[in-house]
């Protein structure tokens, strides 16, 4: 009952006028950013972090926050319109909401990947209330033995997930991640480490021209690279664009387990949406009784995606808050934000800020209403979004870029840190290696180093604490079973367990 | 190139990078004279990360060998070089050689100017249409360039390079 009054005291505190008009503008822009394919909700979060540090806290996280939450949601417009997902977070919706667009229901598509899209981020926003604070209080006993196997974790986990073809490759961005991190003056001696006799690079390498470079200036060249999708063009003949309270009802089950998978998912870190879309879509066409539907213009599979990928967002934030490892790459950024804006995320956030969660929760659900508000009301309007050109935009985008990585701390050298890291991000995209595991080694790596060395220094050298320690040891058996459940030879050894197991029970 | 030849081809630079990582880790200085607790040396992680890529870099390399054999999707496959080409070009140009050279607003004029007209030029377009195609490329890049100082200059107090 108390996270219900804190809850609805933060919602009442944001009901100012500039808040309301900060809120009203970052969610019509995250949306625009996330139906225009080549633009994603972590370049919107990147660029909008450089555009925003000059605000006070408050409103520069709603506008942080109403970015992404927009963006997510806007992924689904082209995913509709143009079966291109504007964000990778859409992927799977494009697959029942495309065909709903050929079929001249693309209005009530996207009016249900609408009411999809808020009923998922509220069920976020409810677990995000409701295990956040348990998790922040969980967390302030961790030491460092927990908190080095935790940023393990989070690199194998995420490096497992998140990978196309082979779990190698998203090692492997994890590990360039950590890599990075290593740059720059190290946290416990303030040694500096491979400076490489550059002075600009004593201080490390900035998470947000980083991600400016990886997010941003890599879609500008992958965009400009691809070829664009062609927009669906059959009239809507439902004329309708408002969803009718019975295809609500009868997917409830699907709404609410899709919200807790997306939420889940979230919490896992560097996952992020496409994989709760997935995971989401494919459990609810698992259930369906009409499994046949999905991928030709399913309603039930186009609600599981979009409600699945927006619990994400809520979800991403609780490791963000409160153990300051991000649940996702655009949860990342809104880390290296929250510092910027002098809010230390982490085990003490309820001890330093307890209000802090709730005002998130309360800054969210102020997105979501904003998000509904446009996306019944402005569905055709964001067709015409849809329209503008290559040409014309990634000019602009890549002008943001640069200023916007110049601006943070006015150093030219950033701007080079931001095209290294576009390039070399376009290449690693090409050859389909995951970029969240990138980012969380770069954020995870100063946890990583100093919570080794330091758990070696409290040890006096002894590795044993690393592995008995009951927290430490749950997460070593975690790491240990997911990378061997990826070795080809031990699968094979077990499902012939198995298969021998089953047959002498015959 | 099919895929299987680029991940041997980066397997083997990923290797050097994380051999070149594990050595700068081991001849990091151990700070001796500083009287460090061992265990806490700057070069340590640096050392196991090296170890780690290098690891991968070999399972990378095996995977890209065995897949050499089978039928492997092609990279760099699905788009245009040419307009790859441009568009570095024309960003990189402006990013490292135009903004040290001329004030911002003028640099970014044009890139704007250059980027939209190039990539949206009528090739077999009458000469109206390269007109309007101009125009609106000087429009804008104008636009661009004014509201992006006005912001960062005026409401953010940003000196622009």
């Amino acid at each position: 009952m108390s996270a219900l009054n804190d809850l609805a005291t933060a919602f009442m505190g944001l009901m100012t006028p500039t808040l309301l008009f900060h809120a009203a503008w970052a969610t019509l822009l995250g949306i625009i950013v996330g139906s225009l394919p080549g633009l994603t909700a972590t370049m919107g979060v990147a660029l909008m972090t450089t555009l925003t540090y000059s605000l006070d806290s408050t409103a520069a996280i709603l506008v942080l926050l109403c970015m992404y939450v927009g963006a997510i949601y806007g992924g689904s417009r082209s995913a509709i319109l143009l079966n291109i997902p504007g964000t990778p977070a859409s992927a799977a919706t494009s697959l029942d909401g495309y065909p709903l667009a050929k079929k001249g229901r693309a209005g009530y598509a996207m009016g249900l990947a609408t009411a999809g899209s808020m009923l998922g981020t509220l069920v976020g926003i409810v677990l995000l209330v409701m295990i956040a604070p348990p998790l922040a209080e969980a967390a302030l006993n961790f030491g460092s033995f927990e908190f080095f196997w935790l940023a393990v974790f989070g690199i194998v986990i995420s490096g497992q997930l998140t990978a196309d073809t082979t779990p190698v490759k998203g090692y492997i961005a994890g590990i360039l991640g950590l890599m990075v991190a290593m740059i720059g003056s190290e946290g416990i001696h303030a040694h500096v480490r491979f400076n490489l006799g550059v002075g600009d690079l004593n201080a490390g390498i900035g998470l947000i021209p980083a991600m400016v470079g990886a997010f941003g200036f890599a879609e500008v060249l992958n965009a400009m690279w691809s070829k664009a999708g062609t927009l669906a063009t059959a009239k809507d003949k439902s004329d309708r664009v408002l969803p009718r309270l019975v295809d609500l009802w009868r997917y409830k089950v699907t709404t609410v387990r899709s919200g807790i998978i997306g939420t889940l998912v979230g919490i896992i870190p560097g996952v992020g949406e496409d994989i709760g879309a997935w995971a989401s879509y494919v459990a609810a066409r698992r259930s369906s009784k009409k499994p046949e539907e999905y991928g030709h213009g399913s309603y039930e599979g186009l609600t599981a995606a979009e409600t699945g990928n927006s619990a994400v967002v809520p979800g991403s934030l609780i490791p963000a808050i409160t153990l300051a490892v991000p649940g996702s790459a655009s949860s990342a950024v809104l880390i290296a934000a929250l510092f910027i804006h002098g809010i230390r995320p982490g085990p003490l956030i309820m001890i330093e800020q307890p209000q802090f969660i709730s005002s998130v929760a309360a800054m969210l659900v102020l997105a979501t209403l904003f998000m509904g508000l446009y996306g019944l009301s402005l569905t055709r309007a964001f067709v015409q979004v849809l329209r503008v050109p290559y040409a014309y935009l990634m000019p602009i985008v890549f002008v943001l870029c640069v200023v916007g990585t110049y601006a943070l701390s006015q150093r030219v050298f950033d701007i080079y840190v931001m095209l290294f890291f576009g390039i070399v991000g376009f290449l690693l995209r090409q050859m389909r290696y995951p970029m969240a595991p990138l980012v969380l080694g770069i954020i995870l790596g100063d946890l990583l180093d100093k919570s080794l060395r330091r758990g070696l220094t409290l040890s006096d050298g002894d590795l044993t604490p690393f592995f008995t320690r009951p927290v430490s040891l749950a997460f070593v058996l975690i790491i240990a079973l997911s990378i061997l459940a990826n070795v080809s030879w031990v699968r094979a050894r077990v499902s012939r367990l198995i298969s021998s197991g089953k047959s002498s029970d015959a | 190139m099919t895929m299987s030849q680029a991940d041997r081809l980066t397997a083997i630079v990923l290797a050097a990078l994380g051999l070149a990582m594990a050595v700068g880790g081991y001849t990091m200085d151990r700070l001796e004279i500083r009287q460090i607790h061992p265990a806490s040396i700057p070069g340590l992680v640096p050392m196991i990360l090296g170890v780690l890529m290098v690891i991968c870099a070999a399972l990378l390399f095996r995977d890209g060998a065995r897949a050499a054999s089978e039928e492997s999707s092609s990279v760099f496959a699905s788009g245009s070089w040419m307009r790859l080409g441009l568009t570095a070009a024309l960003t990189l140009a402006y990013a490292i050689v135009l903004l040290g050279w001329l004030p911002y607003f003028w640099a970014t004029v044009v890139f704007v100017f250059a980027f939209a007209a190039l990539f949206s030029w009528p090739a077999e377009g009458s000469t109206r249409a390269r007109l309007i195609c101009l125009g609106s490329a000087a429009l804008l890049a104008l636009a661009a360039s004014w509201g992006t100082t006005a912001l960062f200059s005026e409401v953010f107090l940003v000196r622009l390079p």
